[in-house]
C-alpha cells in the first residue's frame, strides 16, 4: 500500500496497513521553522547551523523536503498556488537568523531588516510603498496582521471591498498547479490542494495581507460583530466569494483532475478554548450555505474529499458542519471544551476524518515529557484510529520553543504505534490536556 | 420597562444607538450616575456574562454588547467623574511581551470598565516594565493575557518584574488567554486565572474585595 492509496483508505473509512502520517501538506498541520531545524540534526539529517527553508511566512513554517517525508513516513504533500499568503512567490532564497537563532533561508520579498524598535515588518507582496500589512514583534516567533482600517460608514459600505483579494485563477498560477500534481504526484504520495479563496471570513485573510490599501471591513473585530450587526453585507460578501471559489476550483478540476486526494476548503476557526465563536444560528444563515455549495460540487463533480480546519471548541458545530458536506476535520482540538476524543469518535467517526487529533500541542508536545509524548500518540492512536478515518496530526502545527527530544518521540511513537490493526486501549486512558 | 431596564436591554442587544440614547435620557430625567452605571451597565454586563457562560450568545454577541456599552460608558464617565464617584479600582491589563493577539484582552477590559474599574490598556507585547510602571502610578490589579504557548512563558518575567521592584505584595496579578490554566497561574505564581471576561470580573472583585 502506498502512501496515497493509505491517505485514501483512511478518508474512505477503511483501515489500511497503517494510520496515515501527516507533517506539512497543509498551513495548519506543519512545523515552525526553528523546530524543524532542530529535529533535522536530531535525526542526523543536518549538520547544526544548516538553514532550513520558510515554506510559510506568516506561522514561520519550514519546508518539509522529501528526506524528512521519508524518514519519518509521512503520507501527504501540499500542493498550492506560486504565491504565499503575502502574495508574493517562495523564491530568490536568502539567509536570515530568527530572533531565536535558527539559520533560515526566506523568500527575497521577505524583510530581514529589522525596525528601530527590533520588530519585522512584512509588507503586501514585497511592496515598500504600501503599508506595512503584518508584524513580527522582536524576539517573536511568527507573524501576526496589522490592522489597516479605513474609517467604516455603514451607509457606504460595499461588499466589493471585502473582494478585492479573491480573483480568478490565472494560467501562470494554474500551470503551476498542474507541474506541481505532476512533480509531487509522481512519489506516490497523497496529495492534499490548498487553494485559498474559500476560506470565508478567515481570520488570517480578513485584514487584506495581500492588499496595499485594504478597503471594507478589515478589522478583525469589526468583522466578528459584523456577523451579528451587517449579516446581509457578510452574505453578499460570502456569495460573491463563493462563486469565484468555484469557478476557480472547477479550473483546477480541469488541469489536474482527481489526483487529489483531499482540498482543504477552509481555515476560518469557529472555536475558541472554551466554546464555539459563533452560535449555530449565525453559522447555518452565512456560513453553512456556502460551505454546502462548495463541498456539494466537489462531491459531485470530482472524488477529492473535503478538508476543513477549525480551530478551539466546535462540538456544538459539528452536526452543521458535517451536514454541510466537510470529509475530513483538522485540526481536533482535543485540549478545548467538549472536544473528548472518544465522544469525537463515537458520534462522528462514520461520517467524518479526524485530521489531526494525534498530540496536544498546548500541553504536552511543548511542556510534557517525551513519555507523556508516547501515552498520548499510542491513546490517540488507538481511539481515532479504529475503523480508519484517522490520518495521524499534531493538533496544529508543531510550534516553537518545542523541546526537541518531544518531536523525537512523537515520531518515534508514531510508527511504533500506526500499524493496524490498532489495539483497544487498556487500563485508564491518558487525560493530560483536557479541560 | 422602565428607563434603566430599556438601557441595560440595549446594551445586552449590542444597540449602540439605542445605548446611547438611554443613558442621555436617563442623566437628563436626573438619575444619578452611579445608579445608571449599577442598574444599567454593571446589570447588562453581568447578563450579557451570564448568556456567554451558557452558551446562549458567542463572541459577536459579546462584542457587540461590550462596545454599546462603551459607547454608553463614555456618556457617563464624567458625570461619574464630576459627582466625584470612586472607580472600584484601578487594574492595567494587557497582552504579554511577543504577543500580538487583543481581542479576548479588550473584551475583559471593556467588561472591566463595565463594571466599574478604572482600566489603564497598555494594548499588546507589552514589556515587563511597563507593567511595572504602572502599578507605581497606583494600579491594585495587573490582568495579562497570552494567546500563544510561545509566550504564556513570558507572563512569568512580569510577576518576577513586580518582586524586583517590591511590588507584588500590593498588587492582585490575573492571567487568561486560550492556553492558560489555573495550574499555570498557580505555577508562575500568579493570584488567578479568568477563562473568560465576566470570570475576570468576578475574581478581579474577590481578589480586591470590592
Amino acid at each position: 500500500m502506498n502512501s496515497r492509496e493509505r491517505v485514501d483508505a483512511a478518508l474512505n473509512h477503511r483501515e489500511g496497513d497503517r494510520v496515515p502520517l501527516d507533517l506539512g501538506a497543509t498551513s495548519c498541520s506543519g512545523i515552525h521553522v526553528s523546530t524543524l531545524a532542530a529535529l533535522r540534526q536530531a535525526l542526523g539529517l543536518d549538520e547544526p547551523g544548516t538553514p532550513v527553508r520558510v515554506s510559510e511566512p506568516f506561522q514561520m513554517l519550514g519546508e518539509v523536503t522529501p528526506d524528512l517525508l521519508e524518514r519519518l513516513g509521512i503520507d501527504a504533500v501540499r500542493v498550492g498556488l506560486p504565491n504565499n499568503i503575502y502574495g508574493f512567490a517562495n523564491e530568490d532564497w536568502k539567509p536570515w537568523t530568527t530572533f531565536d537563532g535558527t539559520p533560515v533561508l526566506v523568500p527575497g520579498q521577505f524583510p530581514t531588516e529589522p525596525e528601530p524598535n527590533g520588530d519585522l515588518y512584512m509588507y503586501p507582496k514585497g511592496d515598500r510603498s504600501a503599508p506595512p500589512c503584518a508584524r513580527m514583534p522582536a524576539s517573536g516567533f511568527y507573524f501576526d496582521s496589522i490592522t489597516r482600517q479605513e474609517p467604516l460608514d455603514d451607509d457606504h459600505l460595499d461588499p466589493a471591498d471585502n473582494l478585492e483579494e479573491f480573483a480568478a485563477i490565472d494560467d501562470a498560477a494554474l500551470e503551476h498547479v498542474r507541474r506541481e500534481v505532476e512533480r509531487l504526484g509522481a512519489t506516490g504520495r497523497a496529495l492534499v490542494g490548498e487553494f485559498g479563496g474559500t476560506s470565508f471570513g478567515d481570520a488570517a485573510f480578513v485584514p487584506g495581507p495581500t492588499l496595499a490599501h485594504p478597503r471594507g471591513i478589515r478589522d478583525l473585530e469589526q468583522w466578528y460583530m459584523s456577523l451579528v450587526s451587517r449579516p446581509e453585507y457578510v452574505k453578499e460578501v460570502f456569495e460573491k466569494q463563493c462563486e469565484i471559489g468555484l469557478s476557480n476550483l472547477q479550473k483546477i478540476h480541469g488541469a489536474v483532475g482527481d489526483s487529489l486526494s483531499a482540498v482543504f476548503v477552509t481555515g476560518t476557526d469557529f472555536g475558541s478554548q472554551g466554546g464555539p465563536m459563533i452560535g449555530p444560528k449565525t453559522y447555518r444563515a452565512l456560513f453553512q450555505p456556502v460551505h454546502a455549495r462548495i463541498n456539494d460540487w466537489i462531491h459531485t463533480h470530482t472524488s477529492w474529499k473535503t478538508f476543513i480546519h477549525s480551530c478551539g471548541s466546535i462540538w456544538r458545530l459539528l452536526d452543521d458542519l458535517a451536514d454541510a458536506g466537510f470529509d475530513a476535520l483538522n485540526p481536533v482540538q482535543t485540549s478545548a471544551t467538549d472536544m473528548t476524543p472518544e465522544a469525537l469518535k463515537d458520534r462522528y467517526g462514520d461520517r467524518i476524518t479526524f485530521w489531526g487529533g494525534g498530540i496536544d500541542t498546548q500541553r504536552v508536545l511543548p511542556f510534557g515529557s517525551p513519555e507523556d509524548v508516547r501515552a498520548m500518540v499510542r491513546e490517540r492512536m488507538s481511539i481515532f484510529g479504529a475503523g480508519g478515518g484517522f490520518v495521524f496530526n499534531t493538533i496544529h502545527n508543531v510550534q516553537a520553543r518545542v523541546p526537541v527530544a518531544n518531536v523525537v518521540a512523537l515520531y518515534e511513537a508514531v510508527n511504533e504505534y500506526r500499524s493496524y490493526p490498532q489495539e483497544p486501549l487498556v487500563g485508564r486512558s491518558f487525560d493530560q490536556g483536557r479541560s | 420597562m422602565g428607563q434603566l431596564e430599556e438601557l441595560r436591554a440595549a446594551i445586552v442587544d449590542g444597540q449602540n444607538a439605542t445605548a446611547l440614547a438611554k443613558v442621555n435620557e436617563a442623566l437628563a430625567s436626573g438619575l444619578p450616575p452611579e445608579q445608571i452605571l449599577q442598574e444599567g451597565l454593571i446589570a447588562a454586563m453581568g447578563e450579557t456574562g451570564a448568556l456567554y457562560q451558557a452558551g446562549d450568545i458567542f463572541v459577536p454577541e459579546m462584542l457587540v454588547a461590550a462596545r454599546a456599552m462603551s459607547a454608553a460608558l463614555g456618556v457617563l464617565k464624567p458625570h461619574l467623574v464630576a459627582e466625584g464617584i470612586p472607580s472600584r479600582a484601578k487594574v492595567v491589563i494587557g497582552t504579554v511581551q511577543g504577543d500580538l493577539h487583543d481581542i479576548g484582552k479588550n473584551l475583559v477590559a471593556m467588561f472591566l470598565e463595565g463594571n466599574g474599574f478604572e482600566v489603564v490598556d497598555l494594548g499588546v507585547d507589552v514589556s515587563p516594565e511597563r507593567f511595572v510602571a504602572e502599578v507605581n502610578n497606583g494600579a491594585s490589579a495587573v490582568a495579562i493575557s497570552a494567546l500563544l504557548t510561545t509566550t504564556m512563558v513570558n507572563m512569568s518575567e512580569v510577576i518576577t518584574a513586580l518582586t524586583d521592584a517590591n511590588l507584588r505584595d500590593q498588587v492582585r496579578v490575573l492571567i487568561g488567554g486560550a492556553p492558560i490554566t489555573t495550574e499555570f497561574a498557580n505555577e508562575i505564581g500568579a493570584d488567578g486565572y479568568a477563562r473568560d471576561a465576566s470570570s475576570a470580573v468576578d475574581l478581579l472583585c474577590q481578589l480586591l474585595e470590592v
